[in-house]
């Protein structure tokens, strides 16, 4: 019994250690963590300056282009975090310092759970830098408190869910440059929802696909607050997509973990 | 000129020989190439069936359908892809110890580069290939017809030695290829601040200004115009002029850092 607290402790500690060297790393290279900030700042400047013209066609649901693209904008940075994450432990096994991390003794799965965590925390960045940036910019939030609770909520998470995904994928390919697969997987699965058009203006086959596309429930649990009221309709479908994907990509990760390390 | 000709003959000779290994290493990780391919595809797909809605709004440029009109912005995002790849593909090359292998070589300096970009270049023009074929096959029209099929699949290959010289001087300045690989998204937002995906006409304000200002707008335009509109000798110069302008001063900037570090070590 106290030998399996204590393995729950050293875990713990590993895990922790993994995540604080993430945010270590950041600091000692912040050429690294500027894109992160960066891009989706930019991305918001983008979307909302090409398709600011979106707002004239009638049934676009908002008259506002910043409260419709900064959460969609906050979602990608918070993607780009998790793939952040995947990105340095590309690098520490390509340096050889995943061996020795190997040589931790006990379970694997603080490696993992590590990283991920690393993710979530690295999330939090992007998110407030887009959601400062957009409320200068003339954002409103009209959900008020909840409504910025549900989109940081949105944001950390869906960074973890990427993160596992392209954990799953690194333990596979071993190589950093496996990250630009896991770029498109991203940014295909964010264009393929509701991240700049609703449903309704959508065609035949991507009208169908963002309706299935977990993802647009996580869009509409992180934009509902700068739509109008958080509701808990909106919110639970967010929640129960977020879970299920960290489900299935953790395990994949997990099982991916365990056949590059026994 | 006789005395430099050997010497030119052999840089030739070695750009080749490294633009043939950048492809064979591209060959063999084959699944790196198809994002570059995907993801603009997909991208037109999903761009044309949410943005139908848009061709009615007073300003935009009289066009066929969506996919005419994304057809340019979609090969210069394909590109974009296979241009950072020259680059993450050095900075491997550097934190590996094949690139001073390299240098404790007799092989001239400049190949080094060129021939990464030689590589990214080839791949670039068949990924203009097969995307006009894919977007033909899907009722798309260039009405420039095949000379202006051509244009843009020159316009490709120099887009990716524009933007690749931009990522190899990174890579020699950095030594890393995170760092390299995380200048993509940076490159894909300068396409989404360009005409690339939508009009200039429909933009407001500062952003108007600065697509209108942006390269990525100068280079885009013109093959718009080719494809929607038909041939049109100062199109097809102004698509070709501009990425090959570029990509003189990048490629030269990236000789300049790779003679700084050589100069430092």
């Amino acid at each position: 019994m106290s030998s399996g607290l204590s393995e729950m402790k050293h875990s713990r500690q590993v895990a922790a250690a993994i995540c604080m060297r993430g945010m270590r790393r950041i600091k000692a290279r912040p050429v690294l963590i500027v894109p992160t900030i960066v891009m989706p700042v930019v991305l918001v400047i983008s979307f909302t300056g090409a398709f600011s013209s979106l707002t004239r066609i009638e049934g676009y649901g908002t008259s506002n282009i910043y409260n419709w693209m900064a959460p969609y904008g906050a979602l990608q940075g918070a993607v780009f975090a998790g793939i952040g994450a995947v990105g340095s432990s590309a690098d520490d096994l390509e340096q050889g310092f995943f061996d020795r991390l190997l040589l931790t003794p006990g379970s694997r799965f603080p490696l993992l759970m590590g990283t991920v965590g690393y993710s979530a925390f690295r999330a939090l960045i992007p998110t407030t830098a887009v959601f400062f940036f957009s409320l200068a910019l003339g954002m409103t939030v009209p959900g008020g408190i909840i409504g910025v609770l549900s989109l940081y909520i949105a944001t950390s998470f869906l960074a973890v869910v990427f993160c596992l995904i392209g954990l799953v994928i690194l333990y596979k390919m071993k190589t950093q440059r496996s990250l630009m697969l896991m770029q498109v997987i991203a940014f295909g699965a964010l264009f393929i929802s509701v991240g700049q058009v609703p449903q309704s203006f959508m065609d035949g086959w991507l009208k169908i696909a963002a309706r299935y596309n977990p993802i647009t429930n996580v869009l509409e649990l992180s934009r509902q607050g700068f739509l109008g009221d958080v509701a808990w309709s909106t919110t639970w479908p967010g929640l129960v997509a977020l879970a299920s994907m960290s489900f299935v990509a953790g395990g994949l990760a997990w099982r991916g973990l365990k056949k590059l390390a026994p | 000129m006789n005395k430099n000709s050997p010497n030119l003959r052999l840089a030739g000779v070695q750009t080749l020989e490294l633009t043939q290994r950048a492809l064979q290493n591209e060959f063999r990780q084959w699944v790196v190439i198809l994002p570059g391919l995907i993801f603009p595809l997909m991208m037109a797909a999903v761009y044309s069936s949410q943005f139908g809605r848009t061709l009615g709004l007073p300003g935009f440029p009289e066009v066929r359908s969506f996919l005419d009109f994304i057809l340019p912005g979609s090969i210069v995002q394909a590109v974009s892809f296979g241009a950072t790849s020259a680059g993450t593909a050095l900075a491997l090359d550097i934190e590996d110890g094949f690139f001073d292998r390299l240098m404790a070589s007799p092989v001239s300096r400049v190949p080094i580069l060129l021939g990464r970009l030689g590589g990214a270049a080839v791949i670039a023009a068949g990924k203009a290939i097969i995307l006009i074929l894919i977007f033909l096959a899907f009722g798309a029209q260039i009405k420039a017809g095949i000379g202006g099929a051509l244009i843009i699949i020159l316009t490709a290959s120099l887009l990716v030695l524009a933007i690749g010289g931009l990522a190899q001087s990174m890579a020699i300045r950095t030594g890393s290829q995170e760092a390299v690989g995380a200048t993509f998204p940076l490159i894909f937002v300068t396409i989404f601040m360009s005409s690339a995906f939508f009009p200039t006409s429909l933009m407001e304000g500062w952003f108007r200004a600065l697509a209108e200002n942006n390269p990525i707008t100068w280079t885009v335009d013109p093959i718009r115009r080719l494809v929607i509109q038909g041939w049109s000798t100062t199109d097809a110069l102004q698509a070709l002029g501009v990425p090959l302008l570029i990509s003189v001063v990048t490629v030269s900037l990236a000789i300049r850092s790779l003679q700084k570090m050589l100069r430092s070590s």
